[in-house]
């Protein structure tokens, strides 16, 4: 089933993706789709690689065609409207600059091609390029910039045109940690200033949450979550959320009693408590977050050996002995000595925190 | 025994001396002797040779064949190189085949056939008359046309190779880049495809272009006697008018034609390649 | 893509299955040829027959020609096989200055005209006093087949580990053993490539054997050349077709063994 919330501003969405289908080669790679995005929002189409990310962005930016469905961009239908024609830009994973044009002509790249004459591109460019800051290096040629640089140059020429939304695939999976998080916080802040209508592909859950206002989770073609990453964290909708967002514990079971609005669970590490009310005999799957967890009894309690217990700083996090895809994690705050491989441990946990969802046996 | 870097340059000395004695040597003492008569220092061979207005025409329509030639190639082999980069599986095969082949099979085979071709009682005057097109066969073996025909269809291969795989490492992404910024298919292929292919185009176009400078048997199969090359003169003074004298000053000024397109060529490519 | 992008595209494949057929029809026709039963060039054949190949049993000369041909191209390729390994560790190992001119001087046979090469050559020999037709042309032959090899050759070679060689070395094997060893059988793609193409172009060469044969050595274009001229008859075609069939023998070894791909791409 598809999950497009309702964006948060209560207005008609500004890109209004329906029901569209994709295959490839016989494969369906999306069916029935729907997707909502509110003007200034910034949005991530989080998932696994072949989850059809890429693909449906590729779609919005006319870059592939849908078999069906239709995009509608501010209430215009554009489904038929060629790539050239939508004043969406893209940035590439590969940035995908021209190598035989210098900085400041890719950024004008945009502008030749709506018609503006070569003369009269240069304030725009100079201007472009001081936003991301590379106004030293509008002369040189492309091949001797860094992954960094290229990144921005990239950027300078999608916003130079004002595009109605932006679309970027991957745009930091090329760069190193430091400089990511670095590109992200100066990338967001860019965007906001212009009331930017973005949209990012990832496949990074921390850079998606660091950068938008929702995420779509997606999974074989199908989005199973679309809400802001708070949301997206505590209460996941699925258990493929679950595992994609975060980290989590995690337990297969199946439900054995039911009473009062309750379902008591069976699962390889003991029975535990959940709301909900599954009839009896469905195969389940338990999540909790694991710094919802402590060292001691709760309402639902486990027994575990330790398998490891990594002191990380500002937290440990406790790994508990299971049977894949079983996970037992704990997550304490600041660094806690005396716990190693081997010991016994108790993990309790309330039944308000505790996760379930139906699972295939 | 550690082996000094400089000591493995040594190892290119066999054949390196090989080709200059046995290939730089021998050209150099040929462009000698154009420019000497008795031992003397002389441009006095040259001066003839270009007075005769003989030798003028002939050298005017080398060059005007050669460039027809080029131009014919290109006209054909890029947007080949565009389909041929495109193309995949066993499509792929069938052009790699189609380039390959007619390379491997050679000069001889190749001329030979368009004689068959182009011959009065040939294939394809017996196919234009069928076809209702002319009544009485046309003569197309011994003209400059068929020629040109003739050997574009000969350095085809070498026309294509080289754009298509300059446009097979192209990027994918570049053009889709320049649609999401508004560009048109007609901008798009004049500001990003045709200019990145443009190494492939020179290296391709000088490479034919020097073939076509310096055919021999083409020539000699499809337009004979009547309308000589440069080459054709050169092999005709050599053995059978025995002007070595000539033969020398023509070899000299085919060679000088075949190094300024390699020097030329090799400028442009520099030129493009440092922007690039 | 847009409607113009289609039509673009439709238009290049339409011109591109030209070309193909452009590039096949002197071979096809060749072949077509070669099996009339006429002794004319007219098409289609009034019959099929196989006269013209049995002709060549006969034919004065062409035997002695075509095994001139082959003895030329296969000892002049493995001369140029020995000479290019050694000359191309020379330029992609050595650090002397120069080595790119050295390495664009091993190439440029390719770029000169064969003919002016060719008298060069004849005058050459005659100074220094060689009379010998044989030697003369594989003396000849060398500079032709060598720069195939170099060109491929090098390529490879560029993009060849030689750790490999240096590990070689600290197990045991002498620097040339490690070549022998190592580096050539990882190289041979190359060294079949380069040698295919060398031995093609010294099969197909006029040019510089033009001036180099004598009445008792002549190679197997100039043969056919003079076949040619003095007796245009479909025999020519069916030696064409051998041709042909050498090509394509040699095309199926190549991509066997390397792979179309490769042999063309290095």
């Amino acid at each position: 089933m598809n999950q497009s919330a309702r964006p948060d501003r209560g207005q008609r969405p500004y890109l209004d993706v329906v029901s569209v289908g994709k295959a490839f080669k016989g494969t369906t790679v999306m069916s029935g789709l729907d997707f909502r995005v509110a003007q200034g929002e910034l949005v991530s189409l989080l998932g696994p690689s072949g989850c059809g990310k890429t693909t449906l962005l590729r779609i919005i930016a006319g870059l592939t065609g849908a078999d069906s469905g239709d995009v509608v961009l501010d209430g215009r239908n554009i489904s038929s409207l060629p790539a050239h024609k939508r004043n969406i830009s893209v940035v590439f994973q590969s940035y995908a600059l021209f190598p035989h044009l210098s900085v400041a002509e890719n950024v004008a790249f945009g502008l030749r091609a709506r018609g503006v004459a070569k003369s009269d591109t240069g304030p725009s460019v100079t201007e472009s390029l001081d936003l991301v800051r590379m106004s030293d290096f509008a002369d040189r040629p492309v091949a001797a910039l860094s992954g960094g640089q290229q990144q921005r140059v990239a950027v300078a020429r999608a916003l130079i045109v004002n595009p109605v939304l932006l679309l970027l695939d991957e745009p930091f999976s090329a760069l190193d940690r430091k400089l990511r998080e670095t590109m992200q916080v100066e990338l967001k802040s860019l965007l906001r200033d212009r009331n930017m209508t973005a949209i990012f592909v990832t496949h990074d859950q921390e850079e998606a949450m660091g950068v938008s206002d929702r995420i779509a989770v997606m999974n074989a073609g199908q989005i199973e979550q679309f809400a802001a990453p708070s949301e997206l964290y505590a209460r996941p909708k699925t258990a493929f959320v679950m595992d994609f967002v975060g980290l989590s514990t995690r337990l297969a079971g199946r439900v054995r009693h039911i009473q009062a609005g309750q379902m008591q669970i069976e699962t390889a590490h003991g029975a535990l408590t959940a709301n909900g009310t599954l009839p009896v005999g469905t195969h389940v799957t338990i999540g909790v977050r694991p710094e919802l967890i402590s060292p001691e009894a709760g309402e639902n309690t486990v027994q575990v050996t330790l398998t490891d217990a990594m002191v990380l700083g500002s937290k440990t996090l406790l790994h508990g002995a299971a049977t894949e895809p079983d996970k037992l994690i704990c997550e304490l705050p600041g660094m806690r000595a005396g716990l190693s491989r081997g010991d016994a441990v108790t993990f309790g946990w309330s039944i308000a925190d505790t996760l379930v969802y139906e699972a295939t046996p | 025994m550690t082996l000094r870097a400089e000591r493995i340059g040594l190892l290119a000395l066999p054949g390196l001396s090989f080709l200059a004695i046995i290939y730089a040597l021998p050209l150099f003492m040929l462009l000698l002797k154009s420019v000497q008569i008795d031992g003397q220092f002389s441009l006095a061979e040259y001066q003839l040779f270009f007075a005769d207005e003989f030798n003028r025409a002939v050298l005017w329509r080398t060059i005007r064949v050669a460039l027809l030639t080029t131009l014919l190639a290109l006209a054909i082999a890029y947007p080949t190189a565009i389909a041929m980069a495109r193309a995949k599986g066993i499509w792929l095969s069938i052009f790699l085949v189609a380039m390959v082949l007619p390379m491997s099979v050679g000069v001889i085979v190749k001329a030979f056939a368009w004689t068959i071709i182009f011959r009065t009682r040939g294939v394809l005057n017996d196919v234009l008359m069928s076809f209702g097109i002319t009544d009485t066969p046309v003569r197309m073996l011994f003209t400059e046309t068929a020629l040109i025909i003739g050997a574009a269809n000969v350095f085809l291969p070498f026309m294509v190779l080289p754009i298509y795989a300059v446009l097979r490492q192209m990027d994918t992404r570049l053009p889709e880049a320049a649609a999401s910024l508004g560009a048109t298919p007609a901008f798009r292929f004049l500001n990003v495809t045709l200019p990145l292919s443009l190494p492939g185009v020179v290296a391709g176009s000088a490479f034919t272009f020097s073939l076509a400078i310096s055919m021999y048997v083409i020539p000699s199969l499809i337009v004979g006697e009547r309308q000589q090359t440069l080459s054709m003169l050169t092999a005709r003074s050599f053995l059978y008018l025995r002007d070595e004298a000539l033969g020398a000053t023509i070899s000299s000024i085919l060679l000088a034609i075949a190094i300024s397109v390699v020097l030329v060529s090799s400028w442009l490519a520099a030129r493009l390649g440092a922007r690039q | 893509m847009t409607g113009t992008d289609r039509l673009f595209i439709a238009i290049s494949w339409v011109i591109a299955t030209c070309c193909i057929l452009f590039l096949m029809l002197p071979i096809v026709i060749t072949v077509v040829t070669s099996f009339t039963s006429s002794a004319v060039y007219t098409l289609p054949p009034p019959e099929w027959s196989l006269r013209w190949y049995r002709s060549l049993a006969q034919r004065a000369g062409l035997w002695d020609a075509v095994k001139l041909s082959l003895n030329l191209a296969v000892i002049s390729t493995l001369i140029s096989l020995v000479l290019g390994t050694l000359a191309a560790i020379a330029v992609t190992r050595g650090s002397f200055r120069g080595r790119t001119a050295i390495a664009t001087f091993t190439v440029s046979p390719l770029m000169m005209p064969g003919l002016v090469v060719g008298v060069a050559l004849l005058q050459f020999f005659r100074e220094i006093g060689l009379r010998d037709a044989y030697w003369s042309l594989l003396l000849g032959h060398i500079v032709i087949t060598l720069p195939f090899v170099m060109r491929t050759l090098l390529a490879s070679m560029a993009a060849f580990d030689f750790s490999l060689v240096d590990a070689a070395r600290t197990l045991g094997l002498s620097y040339p053993k490690a070549i022998l060893q190592v580096l050539v059988p990882n190289l041979a793609p190359a060294y079949l490539t380069g040698g295919l193409f060398a031995f093609l172009a010294s099969m197909d060469n006029y040019p510089i054997s033009i001036f180099l044969t004598d009445a008792r050595n002549k190679t197997l274009p100039i043969k056919m050349l003079q076949y040619l001229e003095e007796q245009p008859d479909p025999a020519l075609a069916a030696m064409s077709s051998g041709l042909i069939l050498l090509a394509i023998i040699v095309l199926l070894i190549g991509s066997r063994t390397v792979g179309l791909n490769r042999m063309i791409n290095g």
